[in-house]
């Protein structure tokens, strides 16, 4: 059980730049504004509060999120507005409108004690924090196991649970101060490696392989482009490339093993299936054949040439001369799981009094 | 399973049309750069506004636009200009204000304009962009011509009464018009962070019912696939598009700007991200296009540019009696 004398701290993270790619053009994807992000970061603060979490730590950005909080907690009305914990804006790094922003922001959540990181973003973002968890070494060189909360403000939303903010920040808190275990409150995720000689990615959800030169806008929304598909896990009511393993061969969160798929032509493929590969787009799929992607076995890419997309954004181009792997791993972040959480809260009575 | 890759590349950006990319990024580039060089000796009169940084923007939009099409442009206008085919050489002597210029010299850097290749001109007058091309993009669609109108803004219009009625008048009529706010992060010397309530251009979007996207505007091919999607949604009768493309301007708001408003960072943009590095490294990686043929591509600009100055400085100025030409009534 966390030291409760020790000031209980929770990270939060918010990506500016979730829920505005291509998408919002391609396909009828939902709009994120920032405002929007602004404002769940601020009903955090009041979930957080309302567990007793003394301190937030929050990542500072130069899309608007981090400045709409630090307008609203200027703008505070004492005694009349929910109290909000102490609010520490971590301004130390300058931001780089990248993903690094995202990875520096939870180095300093955990380098300060952070109990549990709250991450706003899509499955992109949430790529980056957990592997940023993953990453970080404690002084000792030991592991930091510090949960993670996946909160969703992104586009094709797997990973990252659309929750109440509110919900989730008194979920985040009961497990920061202890109230609840950490070890009934969460599961483990597994993680999928991408190894392309100098380029490594991890995914939380799904390896794709399409035949494209570049990276581009890094959404990928055309099935007819993708020949392989590697899922940690797939679900049949997921959108994004995991919905065609997920309506052909599901493979639960909690399994310990994922699927491998082939794609090929509509026109010949034994087995076609309509997936939501994005939002607003459900396509017919051909699909070759798949098998059982078993833990910790490294399957090399066929195809040399191309773009790897992991989560489902481009990141990686082929250029022939190195040969790609994925493996599962079966030992990614620790998730907190709301629903267990507030199950607990409420058959423990821990937000019930009585007069 | 196959392992070859195959054709065409997205956007249809084979290796002519990447050669073309590279030759308008590097021809901006090098006019933005030469102009630098020489406004510092005077012989330029009135401001120039550099679009040296920003090159992938105009580049990766006007590629996908032909003689249908027009594009209205701002203070920040020579790339938009070239990238939509203006003559480079009319271009330079415009700036050096000759007769042989693009508007006879009469215009100067912030009013290059060219009607006969859809160039609507440079435009002195922020936010003074979107109603033109709202008026474009309605003949185009009364005349169903299929031609889309572009409007290029910054950070600074993003936020003026024209920009926002035109991106609720392109909604209301459903016209084939594109808003690109280039966000370079600075107004004149006003951080967009400070000015744009929301921060996002694109988040405006939807309080006009329409798409909003951002792009990484350092990166050709972010710009190239978004705006093809864009302009392809529009010739199609799909309506307007608004995409932020969010970068740095190398230089300051005008030329002999001191800049005391960015930080040494910022100033120094170019040291860690460039455009046409990062194409260059990007393309010659993927094998489609050779360094030779780049160094070709870069030599040919450099002798475009030095003709251009040369034959601009040459040139005669206007004489007292082109007063009254070029003028809609004649005193």
């Amino acid at each position: 059980m966390p030291d409760r004398d020790a000031d209980v701290a929770v990270g939060i993270v918010a990506n500016p730049a979730s829920g505005r790619d291509i998408r919002r053009l391609v396909a009828q994807a939902s709009v994120f504004p920032t405002t929007e992000k602004a404002d769940m970061v601020q009903r955090i603060l009041a979930g957080l509060a309302a567990t007793g979490v003394d301190s937030a730590l929050l990542s500072v950005d130069l899309g608007g999120i981090s400045a709409g909080v630090l307008r609203a907690r200027n703008r505070r009305r004492p005694g009349a507005d929910p109290p909000w914990p102490h609010v520490t804006f971590l301004d130390e790094d300058v931001p780089t409108n990248s993903a690094q922003d995202t990875r520096n922001a939870v180095g300093r959540m955990l380098d300060a004690g952070a109990r549990v990181v709250i991450c706003l973003g899509g499955d992109g973002t949430a790529r980056v924090a957990a592997s940023a968890i993953l990453d970080h070494p404690a002084p000792t060189g030991a592991r930091r196991d510090v949960p993670l909360m996946a909160l969703s403000t992104g586009t094709n939303n797997v990973f990252p649970r659309l929750r109440e903010a509110t919900v989730a920040g008194v979920a985040a808190g009961l497990v920061a101060t202890g109230a609840v275990d950490p070890a009934t409150a969460t599961t483990r995720a597994r993680i999928l490696d991408v190894d392309a000689g100098d380029r490594r990615e991890r995914a939380l959800v799904d390896v794709g392989v399409c035949a494209a030169h570049f990276v581009g806008s890094r959404a990928l929304w055309d099935p007819t482009a993708v020949s392989e598909i590697y899922c940690a896990f797939a679900e049949p009511d997921a959108v994004g490339l995991s919905s065609i393993a997920g309506l052909i061969c599901p493979s639960p969160r909690e399994k310990p093993q994922g699927v491998v798929l082939r794609l090929g032509s509509v026109d010949s493929a034994p087995v076609v299936v309509r997936a939501p590969i994005a939002p607003g787009v459900v396509l017919p799929v051909g699909v070759l054949d798949w098998c059982v992607l078993r833990s910790g076995e490294a399957r090399p890419v066929t195809a040399t040439s191309g773009v790897i997309a992991v989560d489902g954004e481009r990141e990686i181009e082929l250029h022939g001369d190195r040969a790609a792997s994925v493996r599962l791993r079966d030992d990614g972040s620790l998730c907190v799981d709301i629903a267990a959480v507030m199950s607990e809260a409420a058959g423990e009575g821990l937000l019930r009094s009585h007069h | 399973m196959t392992d070859t890759l195959p054709t065409p590349v997205p956007g249809g950006l084979d290796a002519q049309r990447l050669r073309e990319a590279y030759r308008t990024m590097r021809t901006i580039r090098a006019f933005e750069e030469r102009l630098h060089e020489e406004f510092a000796s005077g012989d330029i009169p009135g401001f120039v506004h550099l679009y040296a940084g920003e090159e992938a923007s105009a580049t990766g939009v006007c590629m996908h636009l032909d003689d249908r099409d027009s594009i209205a442009s701002t203070h920040r206008g020579h790339g938009h200009c070239i990238a939509k085919g203006v003559d480079v050489k009319a271009m330079m002597a415009e700036i050096y204000g000759r007769r042989t210029g693009a508007c006879q010299g009469k215009g100067g850097s912030m009013h290059i304009a060219d009607l006969s290749k859809g160039m609507l001109g440079a435009n002195g007058i922020v936010g003074g962009g979107p109603p033109l091309i709202c008026g474009t993009a309605l003949a185009s669609k009364q005349q169903n011509t299929g031609g889309v109108g572009v409007a290029f803004f910054g950070d600074g219009a993003s936020n003026q009464g024209t920009t926002l009625e035109s991106l609720n008048l392109a909604s209301v009529w459903g016209l084939p018009a594109i808003f690109v706010a280039e966000n370079n992060g600075f107004a004149e010397a006003t951080a967009s962070a400070w000015s744009v309530a929301a921060d996002n251009i694109a988040d405006r979007a939807a309080g006009f019912g329409i798409p909003g996207v951002i792009v990484d505007g350092f990166d050709f091919f972010a710009v190239h696939e978004a705006a093809g999607e864009a302009i392809e949604r529009a010739r199609g009768g799909g309506g307007p598009t608004l995409i932020e493309v969010k970068f740095t301007r190398y230089y300051g708001h005008f030329e002999g700007d001191q800049q005391s408003y960015r930080l040494d960072e910022v100033k120094q943009a170019r040291e860690t991200v460039d455009c046409l590095k990062a194409f260059r490294s990007r393309v010659t990686g993927t094998g489609l296009l050779d360094e030779a043929g780049l160094e070709s591509i870069d030599g040919e600009v450099f002798a475009l540019i030095d003709a251009a100055v040369a034959e601009a400085k040459q040139a005669p100025r206007p004489t007292r009696s082109d007063l009254e030409t070029d003028v809609y009534v004649s005193y």
